[in-house]
This record gives structure tokens, sequence and C-alpha cells, in this order.
């Protein structure tokens, strides 16, 4: 290993130069499933971060206690069980959420992002970089979930807030026509593929590597 | 053999110290996910009848019905939660019925149709048309309901459900009851009643005597002909052999079996009322 980069360091990579949405592409199931509205996006980016700190943090924690040929297996346990839990305070809490993420919740026990992190980052390094790597990923991935859902929502519903009738703004008048195709699973391809081209023009632009 | 032991421990360690996590969170939120859910429900049931005291559950093969009670124990309506097959996985939805089978109310609890075509089903200009309706309304595309052209799967599953409800609740629950029409005391003659199959209207010829039906023939149909050979000459033999209503519908085409009896029945409760004879 190269020279301990500073705290700093360790927190803004995960947004930028290690985005594991947009530079290592990691992750792309829930990216692509639950972006068609910004509440969905950033609320499982949300969930998902919550889940990383605290795996993170468990993980680095145990990272002497646990063997080196069952470590796996317990990351995966210890993810699950931060999942679980998280599934569960969201059912309780915030029900409509819960119901929005559907599926994409368990799932994201086998979100690479986080057993990436856990077993790249957090079982080889003390427990407050750990955290900081999580925090810094966590909103690494919440921000390209925010760009990619409003993207997403804006042109293919033409609403912001949505789909909850109490909170949703249409943003061109009732009798705007939408571009559904948006919405849809395939426009969640390509609206990813647009993204992602103009993130890198940008990136290229102001030289970041 | 202490490195295999070594692994174990520390695999049962994470596990059990998961498992009382888990344990704990469970324990706390259970309680309140079931509250939250009951009042939900509660609330949704309140906004069609605002006089709901109690109500009790049914569950009739895959569908579930709640029966609402008002203060004096009447039965004031029902609540059907129904999951039907759409276009793109299953519609999970509610229909509120009043006491006399009228449709009050439905909501659409989740659904995975396409957005922007098939999740027209979720709005209230689709919906509205089903309000006030009831057995004795057709539910038939093109008739009293429409489909919504670029969603036809999703709207025309919607629609074959909703009648299939209002059918069942009627006859299950409200005392709609569909072999209230006495056969023997029908007097002798030939009769004709309709009654819609799966795709549109059935007619039938029944012919009475003696206080027995002996003939029942279809004269008009537009079910999918190589299903509907499922269901007649089947279903009239057998209201034949038992006359009765209450013959087994479950064939390859229930619907235009469901369809056939109705029609037969149609019949003869006109013929009863024709004499006076009705209750």
């Amino acid at each position: 290993m190269k020279a301990n980069p500073s705290y700093l360091q360790e927190f803004t990579k995960g947004i930028l130069k290690e985005n594991p949405v947009l530079v290592t592409m990691l992750g792309m199931c829930p990216v692509l499933g639950v972006t068609a509205f910004i509440v969905n996006g950033v609320g499982m980016g949300l969930a998902a971060t919550a889940v990383l700190i605290a795996s993170n943090l468990v993980i680095s924690l145990l990272r002497n206690f646990i063997p080196p040929q069952v470590r796996i297996p317990c990351f995966i346990v210890v993810i699950a069980t931060f999942v679980t839990i998280i599934e569960m305070l969201l059912k309780a809490f915030q029900p409509v959420l819960y119901e929005a993420l559907g599926v994409f919740v368990p799932l994201i026990v086998v979100n690479c992002i986080i057993l990436g992190r856990a077993e790249a980052f957090a079982s080889k390094n003390n427990p407050l970089r750990s955290v900081l790597d999580g925090v810094g990923s966590g909103i690494g991935f919440t921000l390209a979930l925010l760009l990619l859902s409003s993207v997403r929502e804006i042109i293919g519903q033409g609403t912001i807030l949505g789909p909850d009738p109490d909170t949703v703004i249409h943003l061109f008048g009732a009798n705007f026509e939408p571009m559904t195709l948006f919405a849809q699973p395939s426009g969640a391809f390509i609206a990813l593929g647009l993204l992602l081209a103009g993130v890198n023009a940008v990136f290229k632009r102001f030289n970041i590597k | 053999m202490r490195e295999i032991l070594k692994l174990s421990i520390t695999l049962t360690i994470v596990g059990l110290v998961s498992a009382a996590l888990l344990t704990g969170v469970n324990n706390i939120t259970a309680p309140i996910i079931a509250d939250r859910q009951e009042a939900e429900y509660r609330e949704a049931l309140e906004l069609y009848f605002p006089e709901v005291v109690s109500f009790e559950n049914q569950r009739l093969e895959d569908d579930y019905f709640d029966l609402i009670f008002d203060s004096s124990d009447r039965l004031i309506g029902v609540m059907a939660t129904i999951e039907q097959q759409g276009y793109d996985g299953t519609i999970t939805y509610n229909l509120a019925l009043d006491g006399e089978g009228k449709v009050v109310g439905m909501l659409i609890i989740s659904h995975t149709e396409t957005p922007g075509i098939g999740d027209v089903i979720t709005t209230a200009d689709f919906q509205e048309q089903f309000i006030g309706k009831s057995l004795k309304d057709p539910l038939l595309p093109g008739e009293d309901v429409d489909i919504v052209t670029g969603a036809t799967i999703s709207t025309s599953a919607m629609i074959t459900s909703i009648r299939r409800v209002v059918s069942v609740v009627a006859e299950s629950f409200l005392g709609h009851e569909t072999g209230a029409v006495d056969i023997t005391a029908v007097p002798d003659g030939i009769y004709q009643g309709s009654a819609p199959g799966l795709s549109g209207p059935i007619l039938v010829e029944v012919e009475v005597s003696g206080g027995v039906v002996t003939r029942i023939d279809v004269l008009d149909h537009d079910e999918t002909p190589t299903y509907f050979i499922e269901s007649y000459p089947l279903i009239p033999e057998l209201i034949i052999a038992e006359q009765s209503f209450d013959v087994d519908t479950k064939t390859g085409a229930t619907l235009s079996a469901k369809g056939i009896v109705e029609a037969v029945q149609a019949a003869l409760a006109a013929a009863l009322e024709a004499n006076g004879g009705g209750e």
C-alpha cells in the first residue's frame, strides 16, 4: 500500500474519483431499477448508504477477529443483518418509500458496492477510515441516483417529488405530454448512458482522474 | 481440526449475534407495522363505509372479503381484496361494494403495469366508470364500461375481474342467491334468457315441463369456440341432471359456464315473474 491518504481523501474519493456508479459501475441493478422517481432514487441511495456505513464500521472492527477463509460469509451475514434491520425500520416508519423500493431493499444485500467496499477497504483499514469511506461512497452513490432519477422523472413524467399525489409538482402544467420512454426500464439504460457520457466529458475537461 | 473448529465457532458467533439483533428490532417494529397497516385499512374502510363498526374476514378461494357491519350488526357492505393477473404481473386492488352490491369505490393497492400505459388503471377516469355498477349491469367492454386503447390487456383484465367480484359478492354475501329460482314453480313452457359470458352475452332457450328443466339450448354466443366446448353441452347436462343451478362451473371455460348458468336462471326468473309467482 502507498502512504496513507489523508482522511479527507478517504471521504471524497467515493464521491468523485471512485464514484461507485459513474466511475466504477457497481450496483447497476438498483440504479436502473428504482430511478423512475427522484424520491425513490434518493431513498434507495440513503438506505444503501446507511447499510454501507454500518457494515463498513462493523467489518472494520471485526477485521482481526474474522479468519480470512470465512470472511465472505461473515461479511454477507453482517450486511444482510443491517439490510433486514433497515427493511423493518422502513416498513414501520416509511411505508410509502418501502412500497416504492420494493424488492430492491432486500437486494441491497448483494449490492456489489457494499460487499466491494467491505472486501476491498473495510477489511484492511481502521474503523474511522472505513466509516469515512462508507460515507463518501454512500454519498457518491446517492448523488448518482439523484442525478439519474432527476433526468428520468423530469423528462419521463414531467414532475418532481412524485409519485405521491400530496407532494407531486407538475413542472410543465397539466397538458404536458411526457416522454414516457424515460420512465421505462429501457429509458433507464439510455439515460444512464447519456449521463455517463456527460460525466466523462466533464471529468476529462477538468482533468479529474 | 482446530482450524475447522475456529472457523465454525466464528461463523456461529456471527450468526447468533445477527439473529439476536434481528429479533430485537423485529420485536420493536412488528407491532408498529401491524398497527399502521390496520389503521390504514380502517381509514380506507371508513372512507367508503362511514358507519363501519366491525368487520369480519372471509376467504373464498383466492379472494379475501371483509364483511362490514354497522352498530346494529347490519351488513352494510363488503370490501374485497383481489389479486388479478394484469399485463405484467399481479394487480392487487380493493373493491368496495355497498349492501345492495353496488360498487362504491376501488383502490389499486399495487401493480406493475407499464408506466404511462397500463397504469391508466389507477386513474380516476378509468375507475369512476365502475361506481354505482352492480350485478344488474352487464359490466362489459363497449356496453357500460370502456377499455382504454393502448392498455387493452390491463384494462380488460380489470373489467373482467370486477365483473367476477361483483357477482361473487352478490351471490355469496348479499343473498342474491343463485339457487333462489324455484324450478318446480315454473309453469310449463319454453323460455329465453341471456347473461354475460367472457366476451359477450350468451342467449339460451330453456324448456320446462312438469316443474323439471328438460332441455337447454344455447342459441347465440360470442365465446371462443375452442374453449366454449368445455362448457357446452356439459353445463346444460349438469343442470338438467341435478335440477339445480349449483353446478360445478370450474371448467376450462369458467366464465362461459357461469354465463350459461346465469342465462338459464334469468330465463326462469323472468318466467316466474311473468306468471306473478316471483317471490
